[in-house]
């Protein structure tokens, strides 16, 4: 096995097994789901004439405004923690491709919060399915759509946490750069959504969030290189 | 710089600066193919950058440094593929089990999965760390971290082991050990560096050592050369089985008695050390005496560090 794959493996298995993802995959979900049961559906939109919001379209927003910011924080707080902790050294002086530590990172973090995701929007849709709700071709294809944006989301998100993971000294830095210049950034692959000026924007906006990626993570390898310790 | 035959380690003008401030200066060696090289030198002296530079864990500094012919950044894969190391404090993934961490440097380093199968457990076993095979590493006390710290670097079976302060932090049972492993790996050829404060150990174990102060290096060399190039005194003790009357050496110059049948020669500066021996054991044997022991008892390292660090001028 490659020791970029060795590296991959490792941190699926150091990220599945951390009490973060235990709270993402399991106890998220069930505190959103159980909120959503209990605040009276009038409550949340419409009131008795208006639209219902579905636990679908509920998890969704959840996701949405939680995904982006766990996944850069949690990729950044580990790569700074073992940085101080001096981990690093004794994985750069074997013979793998330093860069590959922090793509590793990056994949890990991506995958199991896009697990998270999946979860939570499935959770969200059986229980549309135990009220009643017929899921039909648009709901599930519009599901889609949501995973696929959380998904660009994420991975941005993701490669914003790994920059300043890389770069910044201490986990206060990073948090702050997250949270005041992440969250910008991050922002950037919707404006063609929001100016609603394109077609296909849902598309352009997924092409901008993979190239950002990319370069992200390319200029995060280039500096992870470069690191001394 | 000495050049030594079949050199594995090379390093030529190595100067580091840090913010202008210089770490190392011009710093020149050679290791040769399973030596012993024991790197000591005061706090801040530039051991442990030395060490990293070779581990290629610092990349901004001037100078050649080569193993086994390869540049330790050029040729990075080829020298680290040669290299075990240790860094002054190990540090492992808060997830990891001891065993999983092991498991995963060796795998890195490219040790086949039936061989850490067989070579984990054998060092874990030699370590005393059979039991915390399945403990997280974080759990772990100080000495125990660097045992693992230990086991990660011999794992691959290098052909350099560069061990910074290996011996901080182990009890005395577990610094004999280290001291073992070091005897039997360049007893298999292993070549050696290592950085301590703990000189009477570095004397155990080391064929030669480099002082460092101040960023350069004081000097090199096996003991004998170090205390001959200082002009330190060698002492000769001798203690006879059967006594001569009169004792032929007795009135000789540098004379002490030491006890009834023990005496102390000193030879000075420049002094033939052996050459005395010889002349004290004929001149003994031919008056009828009989030798139990003779030998040099040079100065220790610590001796010898003092006067190289704390002498006048030393630094500079």
């Amino acid at each position: 096995m490659s020791p970029t794959r060795i590296l991959i493996r490792d941190e699926l298995m150091g990220f599945a097994k951390s009490k973060v993802m235990l709270v993402m995959w399991v106890l998220l979900p069930l505190i959103a789901i159980a909120g959503y049961l209990v605040i009276p559906t009038d409550a949340i939109l419409g009131g008795d004439t208006g639209p219902k919001l579905s636990a679908t379209a509920f998890m969704g927003f959840l996701m949405s405004s939680l995904a982006g910011t766990v996944s850069a924080l949690m990729v950044a707080v580990d790569i700074i923690s073992e940085k101080n902790r001096k981990v690093y050294e004794l994985f750069v002086i074997r013979p793998i491709r330093p860069d590959a530590i922090i793509w590793a990172k990056f994949v890990a973090v991506f995958t199991c919060v896009t697990i998270a995701c999946v979860v939570s929007l499935t959770l969200g849709m059986t229980i549309d399915r135990i009220r009643g709700t017929q899921i039909t071709g648009d709901m599930l294809y519009d599901a889609g759509k949501v995973v696929l944006a959380l998904i660009g989301v994420i991975a941005l998100s993701a490669g914003v946490g790994v920059l300043f993971g890389v770069l910044a000294k201490t986990i206060l830095v990073a948090v702050i750069l997250i949270l005041y210049v992440g969250q910008n950034l991050a922002i950037i692959p919707m404006i063609p959504m929001y100016l609603g000026l394109l077609p296909r924007a849902f598309w352009i906006a997924m092409v901008i969030s993979a190239v950002l990626t990319a370069l992200l993570l390319w200029g995060s390898g280039r500096l992870f290189r470069r690191t001394e310790y | 710089m000495r050049s030594v035959a079949d050199p594995l380690v090379r390093v030529v003008g190595l100067t580091k600066q840090y913010y202008g401030q210089s770490v190392l200066a011009n710093v020149s060696f050679e290791i040769a193919r399973g030596e012993v090289f024991g790197y000591i030198g005061p706090n801040g002296a530039g051991k442990t950058t030395t060490l990293k530079i070779l581990a290629g864990l610092i990349r901004k500094f001037d100078g050649e440094v080569t193993v086994a012919g390869a540049h330790v950044l050029k040729d990075r894969a080829k020298a680290h593929a040669l290299i075990g190391y240790l860094p002054q404090s190990a540090g492992f993934q808060n997830w990891r089990t001891v065993e999983s961490a092991l498991d995963t440097l060796g795998e890195l380093s490219g040790v086949p999965a039936d061989l850490r199968k067989r070579r984990i457990p054998e060092l874990l076993e030699r370590f005393g760390l059979s039991a915390a095979r399945t403990k997280k590493v974080k759990e772990l006390s100080g000495g125990m971290t660097q045992k693992v710290g230990l086991i990660q670097a011999l794992l691959h079976e290098p052909e350099l082991l560069v061990l910074d302060e290996p011996l901080e932090g182990l009890d005395p049972p577990g610094r004999r050990l280290l001291k073992d492993i070091i005897r039997e790996r360049r007893h298999a050829g292993t070549t050696v560096l290592f950085s301590s404060h703990i000189l009477s150990d570095v004397e155990d174990v080391a064929d030669r050592v480099g002082i460092l102060n101040a960023g350069k290096l004081a000097t090199s060399g096996s003991l004998r050369e170090l205390t001959a190039s200082f002009g330190l005194p060698v002492e000769i003790d001798v203690e006879l089985a059967v006594v001569p009357d009169p004792v032929p050496f007795a009135s000789d110059r540098g004379v002490t008695v030491r006890g009834p049948n023990q005496w102390r020669v000193t030879v000075p500066d420049g002094g033939d050390a052996d050459a005395l021996i010889h002349s004290m054991i004929e001149r003994t044997l031919a008056a009828g005496g009989k030798i139990r022991r003779i030998g040099t008892a040079e100065p220790d390292l610590d001796e010898l560090f003092a006067q190289y660090i704390l002498r006048p001028g030393a630094a500079a």
